[in-house]
């Protein structure tokens, strides 16, 4: 007998193979590039192979790129679809030839929508229509014990409706991505004559749209002006800041006149309120959460979280990290994963403290996935040296997960209300009491203790100073990779898989530059012209319908055919729209992306003219980059610097503190990116050549 | 018609996002007032100058004071 076992990727296979295999030693094998193993489990021979990700995509049957709209699409290997996926045909050869010999099918691909889909494509296409016969192992963790446990427990078959629920997916996705993109590009090329890859999707539509609306409210922001009253007061030989009642005074003469009233005066303390509360442990993981809180502690974007946390996955230290839930079920044996982390030093008193509770009951959230628990670490320590990102977030992982089991923190707060010739300040303490859960969590939690002296009512306090300052509102805050994506989860659109993915395409497509996303021209005007011709493909509501129909389909409530059908009746007249406006729909995307990128090329205001601009220009003569002034071509301005002519280069944003022309930043491949003053003559490089 | 700012496309004399920025402006200038006493011009002037206003508001500020009888 002879079970080929297909995983998803070689980093998997290679541990599934070391877990099935009775001495723990498989047998390791090539054809061509492509590995596989040979293990040995109850007297049957199992061939584990893995995949590279997805091997088959889906494409339009009329392959002519100029074309659209195009609603006929199929399942292609790879490289017949994608330039950078040449390694894709060997994959399939050597998994199709494996599979001839095998008895039995097995998927052990990741349990999730599109682990079960490519499996799917996989099974059907190049094992020879398997997929009805294959049998699936479901696990969350790639740790020996569960993988056993899953092989000894196989399902008798792969997820049909998850699988009708992914293919379905795919084809909406390549059907509006496909055409969409495609009418934006071609209009543009056909005006403009030059290429540029234009995108919008079904999800990356909306996406932008919460950009580009935030980025108009903050463009066209008006700050309006306010005043605020600082005062100090003076309490046993020490200064305390208090605030007054109201948090902002709306004319400048009303502020003039409170600081009239209560500078030089006494206050009298009218209140003391003293409020205990208690502060219930951090819910587990989900992956939305620890990509928030990886930005937020250490600044990673969201794609490179799922990224480590994936490597974190396939090592064998944490659970599956795709997954919506917030619970750690009571199949997970907390004390045994707790007692293997007591195995390294810095974690083993912390454990110590939950392994003496006499229950351990984890306090969980309304996220719920039904193929995987939160994200929790498994208890294995790492067999390498982790690299620091991989340390940091595996650290994050096995601290919350001890978190979620502490006793909720006991803090306090304390208000004093000081009253002054009729008007109130007041004063705020606050301190923890008891740790609780924040005892695991410590090092990312910061709570600063604020302890004010014994004060009783009735006391008198001197006022050491009053003043007023003039404020003005701020415009709301850019997204940035975190806090986007939490609106993406909040509208229910993208998945758990795809959102950090359709993130980073909105930045290599030029819409959206820096950490806090700045849309550019390009951007904004995408988002322009598709809100006049085709509102319906960026609004939050029509991608939604879509998501909850795929929903349907995976509980059995609705037909992949209907809803592909549905979304095509949609798509065709918004396509005819575009095609009838593809020459003005063409200007105005030429003249926005010739806008963005004379915008990564202008540095800043020329300081020797002081009328022109300083840009990166190219020598029509020796093809080499130079800085020089946009003022040269009207013959008025003859500055020009030397430029590297290797690497990446973007203006800084920033003036020199030594000579005020503008910063420029450099990035070789692979070297950290410098900043410096383009400049040659300037006084800070004479006295550093660095 | 084009924008008198940008160029752009326009209905009326500013394109739509010099429109949406220019209402902005007219509809915060109450609040000014009401703040402290300021006239049409030097509200324009205290917002082109002002780090938290916007950049198509701060265009629209500079237009208006540069030209007559704003």
């Amino acid at each position: 007998m002879k079970a080929l076992l297909l995983c998803e990727k070689p980093s998997a296979a290679r541990r599934i193979a070391r877990a099935l295999d009775e001495e723990g030693k498989p047998a390791e094998r090539k054809i061509g590039r492509v590995p596989y193993y040979e293990a040995e489990r109850d007297g049957k021979m199992l061939i584990v192979v893995p995949a590279l990700g997805h091997l088959y995509t889906v494409a339009p049957k009329v392959r002519d790129r100029n074309v659209y709209p195009v609603f006929d699409f199929e399942w292609v290997p790879r490289h017949l679809a994608e330039r950078d996926a040449k390694e894709i045909g060997e994959w399939i050869e050597a998994i199709s030839l494996l599979s001839k010999g095998a008895d039995e099918f097995i998927l052990a691909t990741d349990y999730d929508i599109e682990g079960a889909t490519l499996g799917y494509t996989i099974l059907k296409y190049a094992c020879g229509g398997k997929e009805k016969e294959a049998k699936r192992m479901k696990f969350s963790t790639l740790t020996t014990s569960e993988l056993r446990e899953s092989y000894a427990s196989l399902l008798r078959s792969i997820e049909f409706p998850m699988i009708e629920a992914g293919i379905c997916r795919h084809l909406l996705d390549a059907i509006y991505g496909i055409n969409l993109s495609r009418a934006m590009t071609i209009a543009a090329k056909r005006w403009s004559g030059k290429y540029a890859t234009l995108s919008t999707g079904r999800v990356q539509g909306p996406t932008l749209k919460f950009l580009t609306d935030r980025e108009r409210q903050i463009s066209c922001f008006v700050p309006v002006p306010f005043w605020r009253i600082n005062a100090k007061v003076e309490m046993d030989g020490q200064i305390f800041d208090v605030e007054y009642e109201q948090k902002t005074i709306k004319t400048q003469a009303e502020a003039a006149r409170i600081v009239e009233e209560c500078r030089g005066k006494r206050g009298r303390i009218e209140k003391v309120e003293v409020r205990e509360f208690r502060q219930k442990p951090p819910v587990p993981f989900d992956l939305g959460a620890l990509q928030r809180e990886a930005y937020s502690l250490f600044k990673y974007t969201p794609r490179r979280t799922a990224n480590i946390a994936e490597r974190l996955y396939l090592e064998a230290l944490i659970s599956y990290p795709r997954t919506s839930s917030q619970r750690l079920p009571r199949t997970i044996d907390y004390r045994a994963i707790l007692k293997s982390l007591r195995r390294e030093p810095k974690y083993r008193e912390l454990s110590e403290v939950l392994l003496d509770k006499e229950t351990l009951t984890p306090n969980e959230g309304k996220g719920y996935d039904p193929a995987h628990p939160a994200v929790y670490p498994t208890g294995n320590l790492p067999e390498r040296r982790l690299s620091v990102p991989e340390r940091r977030l595996w650290d994050l992982i096995v601290r919350r997960f001890m978190a979620v089991f502490g006793d909720p923190a006991v803090k306090q707060s304390v208000r004093v209300s000081i009253a002054v010739d009729g008007h109130i300040f007041y004063l705020r303490g606050r301190r923890v009491l008891e740790e609780g859960w924040m005892l695991f969590y410590r090092p990312y939690i910061q709570v600063e203790d604020v302890i004010l002296p014994p004060l009783e009512e009735g006391q008198t306090v001197n006022f050491k100073e009053v003043s007023w300052e003039k404020g003005f509102t701020k415009p709301p805050a850019r997204y940035n990779p975190s806090s986007l994506l939490k609106r993406m989860e909040d509208e229910g659109i993208g998945t758990k898989a795809t959102r950090a993915e359709i993130i980073d395409t909105l930045y290599t497509r030029g819409y959206v530059s820096g950490e806090r996303a700045v849309v550019s021209e390009l951007g904004l005007d995408v988002i322009d012209i598709l809100s006049r011709y085709c509102p319906e493909v960026i609004s939050v509501e029509f991608t939604r319908d879509l998501e909850r129909s795929m929903e349907m389909i995976q509980n059995g409530g609705e037909r992949m055919e209907a809803v592909i059908e549905k979304a095509i009746e949609r798509l065709r007249p918004v396509l005819l729209r575009l095609k009838e406006n593809e020459k003005q729909i063409g200007r105005e995307l030429s003249e926005a992306i010739r806008k963005t990128q004379m915008k990564k090329r202008m540095l800043g205001g020329c300081p020797v003219c002081g009328t022109g601009q300083l840009i990166i220009l190219r020598s029509r003569k020796s093809g080499k980059r130079f800085v020089g002034c946009t003022n040269f071509f009207k013959g008025l301005c003859k500055t020009s610097f030397p430029l590297p002519q290797r690497g990446i280069l973007t203006p800084a944003g920033r003036a020199c503190g030594e000579c005020g022309f503008p910063m420029i930043r450099f990035k070789l491949k692979g070297r950290r990116p410098l900043t410096f003053c383009v400049n040659s003559n300037c006084p800070g490089k004479k006295r550093n050549p660095r | 018609m084009s924008c008198k700012i940008c160029g752009r496309r326009a209905k009326s004399r500013f394109c739509d996002r010099h429109e949406e920025a220019y209402s902005s402006l007219l509809r915060t200038y109450e609040d000014w007032r009401r703040a402290m006493k300021i006239s049409w011009t030097d509200y324009l002037k205290e917002v082109s100058e002002n780090p938290y206003a916007g950049i198509w508001v701060k265009e629209v500020a500079a237009h208006l004071l540069n030209s007559d009888g704003h």
